[in-house]
């Protein structure tokens, strides 16, 4: 593993395979929470938080349980299984230990059970990082950098369409379009710039 | 045997996290103060807003830290009320039942002034020359009260003028924010005399356009024993704090705009 596989993985989850716009996982909560910016940054956060450690514990899941026994077919149940769980334990250990950031938090951690961004990462860094069930060098460590900047690149997302959206609410715009017709145009728009970042190949 | 371990697995790891979860749902529980959750089965859970804060919930934890007065949700009954402030411990001041009136009933007994086909809603249709009445300050019709109310106590009757049902009415002040005609206002139950009527046109011109308006004759004014009702702009205004509800004014009105409004809810 050098810098140039590094630089290339936070280049590439971040803007040439952004989740949200370019691969079209997780739009639920890009477009509920985009609302304004606190709230945004808010979910982006636990989004990065719960897709680092589910990307973890499937790693773990994937090489030492499906593997050996050769249930590579159940991934994707397994997976879910294991996301689901685990942001329920979550939301339950923050909500005993920092009432502050369940506040801060809460309401956006059972959104992120079902958001297929997380389970849509988990899947990539298995596609990506094992070969024929072996995993390569790094493996471990190349998925939960990916699945951390996989986060990253959803939260810059959600940060710019609040951004534009809080100033869409100042905005006329007409009254059959206003809400979220709007901000669907206004994330394909994002979506066609970000297609831009095709052109970087490593 | 190729199906067998799969299920096993899925089930295996099924019952992990369930138990997982369930013991640490024991081990993590955090004991909700009992006090709130009695606060919010007491409270409407209408989530209207009128107190000033986001919803019931936040209203309620504000109540249990002694933040905000309890007058302030003015929608609660008045049942729930004095179980409310047994809940808190505190003493309950007294606070009259309110409810919304409508100060006009014009309706249908007011001609158009032209064909409307636009939106039916009262705001849009007054931005269109202040609506299509022939009354400028008459009810439009169209039910925006209606759509506000979160308790549905308003209903639109067939001569076309919202009816307030008192007992559902919680006086959350919503159908008065959103009338763009301010045809609507609060009033205490025990006020049952009220003007039926919001035109400041002079008398005559208000007899064309509406046989039911207040033509500025000031018999009232002049038949009421206590003073409480004056003729101001065109239009019998009855002062709340002096009115006796004798009913005078009511008898000597010529256009009978001045209405009783039979509220059958004893006070509280």
């Amino acid at each position: 593993m050098d810098a140039g596989t590094i630089l290339s993985i936070i280049i590439g989850m971040v803007f040439i395979n952004n989740f949200v716009l370019s691969k079209f996982l997780g739009l639920c909560p890009f477009l509920g929470v985009s609302r304004q910016i606190k709230p945004a940054v808010s979910m982006g956060l636990a989004v990065i938080f719960v897709m680092t450690l589910s990307a973890l514990l499937t790693w773990l899941v994937y090489r030492f349980v499906l593997v050996p026994l050769n249930l590579i077919y159940l991934r994707t149940i397994v997976f879910i299984l294991v996301i689901a769980s685990f942001v329920q334990f979550v939301e339950m250990v923050v909500l005993k230990k920092s009432p502050a950031l369940y506040r801060a938090l809460g309401i956006y951690l059972p959104l992120i059970t079902t958001n297929c961004a997380v389970l849509g990462v988990t899947v990539l860094n298995i596609n990506e990082f094992f070969v024929n069930g072996k995993p390569i060098s790094a493996s471990f460590t190349l998925s939960l950098m990916q699945s951390f900047f996989a986060g990253v690149g959803f939260t810059l997302a959600l940060l710019l369409m609040s951004g534009i959206r809080e100033r869409l609410d100042l905005v006329d715009v007409p009254r059959h379009f206003s809400g979220i017709p709007i901000a669907f145009i206004v994330a394909s728009l994002m979506s066609l710039a970000f297609m831009g970042f095709n052109g970087f190949r490593f | 045997m190729e199906i067998i371990i799969p299920i096993l697995v899925l089930g295996t790891l099924g019952l992990l996290f369930g138990l997982g979860l369930g013991i640490a749902s024991r081990k993590f529980c955090v004991s909700t103060d009992p006090h709130l959750q009695k606060i919010i089965s007491c409270l409407p859970g209408a989530n209207c807003g009128a107190c000033g804060m986001p919803g019931c919930m936040a209203f309620a934890q504000s109540l249990l830290k002694g933040e905000i007065s309890l007058d302030r949700c003015r929608v609660v009954e008045e049942q729930s009320r004095r179980k409310l402030a047994e809940v808190l411990g505190i003493k309950l001041s007294s606070q009259l039942k309110q409810v919304a009136i409508l100060h006009c009933s014009g309706g249908n007994r007011v001609k158009d002034r032209f064909q409307y086909n636009g939106l039916k809603d009262c705001v849009a249709v007054n931005l269109l020359l202040h609506g299509q009445k022939e009354c400028v300050y008459g009810c439009l019709g169209f039910g925006t009260c209606q759509r506000a109310c979160p308790f549905n106590a308003i209903s639109m009757s067939e001569s076309g003028l919202p009816v307030i049902d008192a007992e559902r009415c919680r006086a959350c002040g919503k159908c008065v924010e959103v009338c763009p005609k301010n045809l609507l206002t609060l009033a205490p139950v025990t006020s049952n005399i009220y003007v039926a009527c919001s035109s400041h046109d002079l008398g005559r011109d208000t007899r064309t356009v509406c046989s039911v308006g207040c033509i500025a004759c000031r018999r009232c004014e002049k038949v009421c024993p206590v003073d409480a009702i004056h003729v101001i702009d065109n239009l019998a205004v009855i002062d709340i704090d002096k009115c006796t509800a004798c009913g005078e004014c009511k008898k000597v009105c010529p256009t009978g705009c001045i209405r009783d409004n039979k509220f059958n809810i004893q006070e509280g």
